[in-house]
C-alpha cells in the first residue's frame, strides 16, 4: 500500500471526526424517520440517481414482454410452435399473458395490466415495482393479482409506478374464507428458517371447524382492502392448535411471487366482489363441483 | 500529474465503475444475490482514499441508494454502509496495507461487518436467521468480493503500485 496524503491538521481532523459522528447519527436516525419522509427520500433517489438502472430494468422487462406480444404471436403461433417448444421460459410467459388477457376480459377495465420489476437489493426482498401508478387510478392498498390469484398488495403508489409487497411480507394479512364460505380467518405470512421455507398460514379458524386438505381459500372481502373471491391458496395441513378453540392451517400459495412478471392491479372503484373472475379449476375445485346434481 | 495524483484518479475511476456495475447488476439486470456486492467493495476502497468525514458522507449516500429500493427496512443499509465507511477510513491510521494479503483480508472483513451491521439494524421482524444471513451468506458474499478485489488488484498491476 502506498503512502497516503499529508496528515490532516489537528483542527481539520477534529472537524472530520465531528462530521463523521453527525453523519453516523443521521444514518442511525434514518431508520426512525416518519414513513412519509422515508418514502420521499426513496422516491427522490429513484427518480434521480437510480433512474437509469430502474429504466434499464423496465426496458429489459418491456423487451421481454414485446417478444411475446399476444397479437403478434396470434399470427405466427402455428409456424413458431415448434420453435417455441424449445424456449420453455418464453412459452411460459406467453401462457401467462394469455391467461392474464382472459382474466382482464372477465374483470373489466378497472383491472390495470402491469409489468413487475424486482429491485434485487438488500432489504428489498418481498417487494416489487409495478408499472402503473396514481395516473392509472392505482392507490395504496390496491390488490395485485395474476391469472392464478392474489400476488400481493400495493404499498405505495406514485405517479407512474408503485411499490408492492407480496405474500412473503410480514404485513401481508388479507382476511380470508374457505371457498364454500364455511369458515373465515386471517391469512398471514410465516417466516421459515430460510426464505424457501416461508409459508402462508390461515389463522383464526374455529377449533371444531373441519377443514380438509386441498380446500381453496379466497379473500373474504372483510376489511375493505381486498375484494371478495380472489384465490389465495389451498389448505395443506394443520399448522398449530390453540387450546380447543382455534386452529391455524398451512396453505399452498396459489401464486408464486417470483414467477409473476405480468399482473393486474385493481384501480380504485373496481368494486368489492371479484367472485367469478377466476375459473373453478384455478381454485383447485373441479368444475363439475359447482354443477347441480 | 505526479504519481500520487495519477494513482488517486485511477482508484476513484475504479470506485465509480464498481458503483455503476453494482446497480446495473442488482437493479438493471435483477441478479439479486447472485451478483457480488460491488458497492461495498467500492466503498471500502474509497474509504481508504479519503478523510473520515468524507468517507462517512459517501457511506451514507451509498446506503441511502440501497435503502431507496427497500420498503422493508429503510435505514438499515445507511447504517451499515456508514459504519463500514467510517471503519474503512479509520484503518488508514491503523494499517499501512502494503502486504499483498491486506486488500482481500480488509475487503472480507469489511463486507462481513457490513452484513452483520445490516442484520442488527434491519429489525427482528424482517431479518433472516443469523446463521443464514450473516454466517453463511455473509461469509460467502465476503469471500466473493475478496476474490474480486484480489483479481482486480492483480489486473490493475498490484494494489497501490499503479
Amino acid at each position: 500500500m502506498p503512502t497516503y496524503g499529508n496528515e490532516p491538521e489537528s483542527g481539520g481532523r477534529g472537524r472530520d471526526v465531528a462530521l463523521a459522528g453527525v453523519i453516523l447519527l443521521f444514518a442511525l436516525g434514518a431508520a426512525y424517520l416518519p414513513p412519509t419522509t422515508q418514502e420521499r427520500i426513496s422516491a427522490a433517489l429513484q427518480v434521480s440517481a437510480l433512474r437509469p438502472f430502474i429504466g434499464m430494468q423496465s426496458l429489459l422487462t418491456d423487451a421481454g414482454a414485446r417478444r411475446v406480444r399476444v397479437d403478434a404471436l396470434q399470427a405466427t403461433v402455428d409456424s413458431l410452435s415448434s420453435a417455441m417448444s424449445t424456449h420453455q421460459s418464453v412459452a411460459d410467459e406467453n401462457r401467462t399473458l394469455r391467461a392474464l388477457l382472459g382474466l382482464r376480459e372477465r374483470a373489466g377495465p378497472m383491472y390495470r395490466p402491469a409489468t413487475v420489476n424486482r429491485p434485487g437489493t438488500p432489504g428489498s426482498e418481498s417487494t416489487f415495482l409495478v408499472s402503473v401508478g396514481t395516473r392509472d387510478g392505482v392507490r395504496a392498498g390496491a390488490p395485485v393479482v395474476s391469472p392464478e390469484g392474489l400476488v400481493g398488495v400495493i404499498r405505495e403508489a406514485r405517479i407512474s409506478n408503485s411499490v408492492g409487497i407480496d405474500w412473503t411480507h410480514p404485513d401481508f394479512r388479507p382476511s380470508a374464507m374457505l371457498a364454500d364460505g364455511s369458515a373465515y380467518g386471517l391469512v398471514e405470512s410465516r417466516r421459515g428458517a430460510f426464505r424457501e421455507e416461508d409459508r402462508l398460514v390461515l389463522n383464526g379458524i374455529p377449533y371444531h371447524e373441519e377443514v380438509d386438505s386441498g380446500q381453496a381459500v379466497l379473500t373474504s372481502g372483510f376489511g375493505g382492502i381486498f375484494p371478495r373471491g380472489i384465490p389465495i391458496g389451498t389448505v395443506l395441513s394443520v399448522a398449530e392448535e390453540e387450546g380447543t378453540w382455534r386452529k391455524a392451517y398451512f396453505l399452498r400459495p396459489i401464486a408464486e411471487p417470483a414467477g409473476a412478471t405480468h399482473v393486474l392491479v385493481l384501480a380504485s372503484g373496481a368494486g368489492d366482489d371479484a367472485s367469478g373472475l377466476w375459473e373453478p379449476d384455478t381454485l383447485g375445485v373441479p368444475p363439475e363441483a359447482d354443477e347441480e346434481p | 500529474m505526479n504519481e500520487l495524483d495519477f494513482r488517486s484518479v485511477v482508484v476513484w475511476i475504479v470506485v465509480v465503475v464498481l458503483f455503476v456495475v453494482h446497480f446495473v447488476l442488482h437493479i438493471g439486470l435483477s441478479y439479486g444475490r447472485g451478483a457480488p456486492d460491488l458497492l461495498t467493495l467500492g466503498l471500502l476502497i474509497a474509504a481508504r482514499e479519503t478523510s473520515l468525514g468524507r468517507a462517512a458522507v459517501l457511506g451514507l449516500f451509498t446506503g441511502l441508494l440501497e435503502d431507496a429500493m427497500s420498503v422493508l427496512a429503510f435505514g438499515a443499509n445507511s447504517i451499515a454502509m456508514t459504519i463500514v465507511a467510517v471503519g474503512g477510513a479509520i484503518t488508514q491510521d491503523l494499517f499501512v496495507g502494503d502486504s499483498k494479503y491486506f486488500l482481500p483480508a480488509y475487503v472480507f472483513a469489511g463486507k462481513w461487518v457490513r452484513d452483520l451491521a445490516h442484520w442488527v439494524s434491519v429489525g427482528s421482524e424482517v431479518r433472516q436467521p443469523f446463521v443464514e444471513q450473516v454466517v453463511v451468506q455473509g461469509t460467502i458474499g465476503s469471500l466473493y468480493i475478496a476474490a474480486i478485489a484480489l483479481l482486480m488488484s492483480r489486473v490493475l498491476g498490484a494494489w497501490g503500485e499503479v
